[in-house]
């Protein structure tokens, strides 16, 4: 075997992290299995009971709501990211390359905060969008764009943006060319073989973007809670108000937990659609 | 595989033939890349039916000249023409050509019998005669039965055959082949090659190869087309390439060759006469039309040309072994000659005799036996 005399070093800080990580998975998972004592910050006993409650509507409505919420986002993101990334990967000029990357990676850089503030900005009813569309006679009164499931979305998207157009140009830069050349001089024009050729061979960076898009909308807090306004209801919002406001911990706790789980349930199923489509595309 | 020839050979090239029309001509067409030009006003006529070679270094422009064609590069200018058509500015997706790729490039998603059909469904052919003619495409490049497979589960030559019959299948006016074969093993590469022209004769399709192997381009070609550096050098029979090479470039590049220095003796018309030390050679008078007697020129002889003489036999040139290469069916021989070659000659003796007779140190007489030989200007000199 090799000596890696600094290996150690390199290892014990993310090592100490992980473990930090899975004491606190673990104290999440506990909790989620103790009984709520109203008006205490103190828990009781263990029990199934938190998960059961799950079952009822109210909690049902939040899960499906936000599963829909993840994926108009994601699908939103596919739609708007894809000719971007296209056009990034494709464009012979540099300057178009260096205006769509600054474009759609900025929002990486903003804090989540700052970028959901500046969404209430533009939406908001006195805000830009809706100046902009009474002034220019589209509509008479401004549109109520705060605090609905569409403004949420539109932060959301902007979110996600980033990490889809740089999957998505992954995928097609993959892509062989010549595959494209040759469904060409077989008579295949523009439209075919994007729909034949270039579309199906960039399915696994379809894949890629819209999972790790859902899996961020699912996780998303301040965008959902401030653009929300308490009106769109997601299970980070739930477990918000749940454990902040009522400090039912173990509750907040059970439903993260299942949170974690559908999410991940949900991406799995995804991949587990698309595998055909992207286990034949990948092999080259 | 005859059975195929009647309907699969129908190919428009034949009917543009009887028209008297080139099947691809190009017209002067230049291609440049910014600043550096990739194709120099390249002229090039191809008979229906031919099989014609580019030929050259890496970098000459071969694969600019095929894009070109195939219309998926636009050309600076010039013309280019398809069965007496001119398509300079028809797209890639309406010129009907067929091609082959060098990674074959195969739509990985889709069977090996969707890869074939992909062309016929462009057209609008409907199922059945799609699935018949698929099925003669797989007969023809011997993969009967590995419609279903996926490419992925064939080997490189299977996988260069379906690229060829998912290009041939269309009937394509022009097949064009980008090194098809370069990334396969010598020994399959020889089977290919072998294949490829007998289905392109059968099938009487013009075609234009691409290679940067000298031999595949001598052994398969009906005419080459040597170039370098963007520019076509000469287009001529592979005999004729061999033999009587254009300039320096072609000489040096296609097979080997010595250079020895040679001074110009006599003109005569077509013929002139060159020495080389004590010898006299006759040579092609063309390339030397711009020097005057005296003047020095560069000599180019083929190994298989030089033969070593017993003695000193006037009339011959005089060197010493410096190493024999034993190579099974012949003997490669290398001779230094001081004062006329700056680096060995290369002499290649038929038979085993010379690795006793010619022993390295040994004093050898050597002659010429052929009228194959060329002089061009030395270097400098040329434009
Ligand atoms: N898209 C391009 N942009 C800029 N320059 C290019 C482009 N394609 C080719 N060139 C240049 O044009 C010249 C000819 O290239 P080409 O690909 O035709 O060479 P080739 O003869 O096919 O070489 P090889 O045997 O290596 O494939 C080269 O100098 C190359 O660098
Ligand atoms: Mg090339």
């Amino acid at each position: 075997m090799i000596k890696r005399p600094f290996l150690g070093w390199f290892v014990s800080p993310a090592g100490l992290v992980a473990l930090g990580l899975t004491a606190a998975m673990a104290a999440v998972f506990q909790f989620s299995l103790r009984v709520y004592i109203p008006g205490s910050l103190d828990v009781g006993g263990f029990t199934l009971q938190n998960f059961a409650a799950m079952l009822r509507p109210l909690y049902a409505l939040a899960f499906w709501n936000t599963i829909l919420l993840c994926f108009e986002t994601a699908a939103s993101t596919l739609i708007l990211a894809y000719p971007l990334a296209y056009a990034l990967v494709r464009t012979r000029s540099s300057a178009v390359r260096s205006f769509i990357l600054i474009a759609a990676v900025t929002p990486l850089f903003l804090g989540e905060v700052v970028r959901t503030y500046s969404w209430m900005i533009v939406l908001g009813n006195n805000g830009f969008l809706n100046t902009l569309l009474v002034k220019l006679g589209f509509v008479e009164r401004p549109v109520q764009m705060m605090f609905t499931a569409g403004g949420v979305i539109a932060a959301l998207v902007h979110v996600t943006m980033p990490i889809m157009v740089i999957m998505l140009a992954a995928g097609l830069s993959h892509i062989d060319r010549n595959c494209e050349k040759a469904a060409e001089s077989l008579g295949a024009g523009p439209i075919r073989v994007f729909l034949t050729i270039t579309l199906p061979l960039s399915m696994p960076g379809i894949v890629a973007g819209f999972s790790t898009a859902f899996a961020w909308t699912f996780s998303a807090f301040a965008t959902p809670q401030l653009i929300g306004g308490g009106r769109v209801s997601t299970v980070s919002t739930l477990i918000y108000q749940l454990g902040f406001s009522s400090f039912n911990f173990p509750f907040a706790a059970s439903l993260s937990i299942i949170g974690l789980a559908l999410s991940l349930a949900v991406i799995a199923l995804l991949k587990q659609a698309t595998r055909p489509l992207e286990r034949l595309a990948s092999a080259t | 595989m005859l059975m195929h020839t009647d309907r699969m050979g129908a190919t428009a090239g034949s009917e543009a033939g009887r028209q008297g029309q080139p099947a691809v001509q190009l017209d002067g067409v230049t291609k440049r890349f910014g600043n550096s030009v990739a194709l120099h006003e390249a002229w090039l006529k191809i008979q229906p039916g031919e099989f014609m070679t580019l030929l050259g270094p890496s970098g000459c422009g071969k694969t600019t000249l095929l894009n070109l064609v195939a219309g998926f590069l636009e050309a600076d200018g010039g013309e280019i023409f398809i069965e007496g058509t001119l398509v300079t500015e028809t797209p890639a997706h309406q010129r009907e050509i067929g091609i082959v790729f060098q990674n074959y490039a195969l739509f990985p998603h889709m069977s090996v019998a969707n890869n074939i059909a992909y062309g016929l469904k462009t057209r609008g052919i409907d199922r059945k005669q799609i699935a018949r003619r698929v099925d003669e495409a797989l007969a023809l490049v011997r993969l009967d039965g590995f419609g279903d497979r996926k490419p992925r589960q064939l080997s490189g030559g299977q996988q260069q055959r379906v690229a060829l019959a998912r290009a041939l299948v269309i009937k394509p006016k022009v097949l064009l082949l980008d090194e098809p074969f370069s990334a396969l093993d010598k020994n399959l590469r020889g089977s290919m090659q072998v294949e490829l022209k007998q289905i392109q004769r059968e099938l009487g399709v013009t075609t234009i190869f691409v290679t940067h192997d000298q031999g595949e381009a001598l052994s398969m070609s009906d005419r080459i087309a040597v170039m370098s550096a963007g520019r076509i050098r000469q287009i001529a029979a592979p005999g004729d390439v061999y033999r009587r090479p254009a300039d320096r470039f072609v000489a040096s590049f296609v097979g080997n060759v010595n250079v020895l220095a040679g001074r110009l003796v006599e003109r005569r018309g077509e013929v002139a006469t060159v020495s080389v030390g004590d010898m006299r050679l006759e040579v092609p008078a063309a390339p030397l039309a711009k020097l005057a007697i005296g003047d020095d020129v560069d000599v180019f002889i083929r190994p298989e040309h030089l033969a070593v003489t017993s003695g000193r036999t006037p009339g011959s040139l005089c060197g010493t072994v410096t190493t024999q290469v034993f190579q099974g069916d012949h003997i490669d021989l290398y001779i230094d000659i001081t004062g006329v070659a700056r680096a060995p000659v290369l002499l290649r003796a038929p038979g085993i005799a010379a690795l006793s007779s010619c022993p390295a140190g040994a004093d050898v007489g050597l002659t010429v036996g052929s009228d194959d030989v060329v002089a061009f200007p030395p270097e400098a000199r040329e434009p």
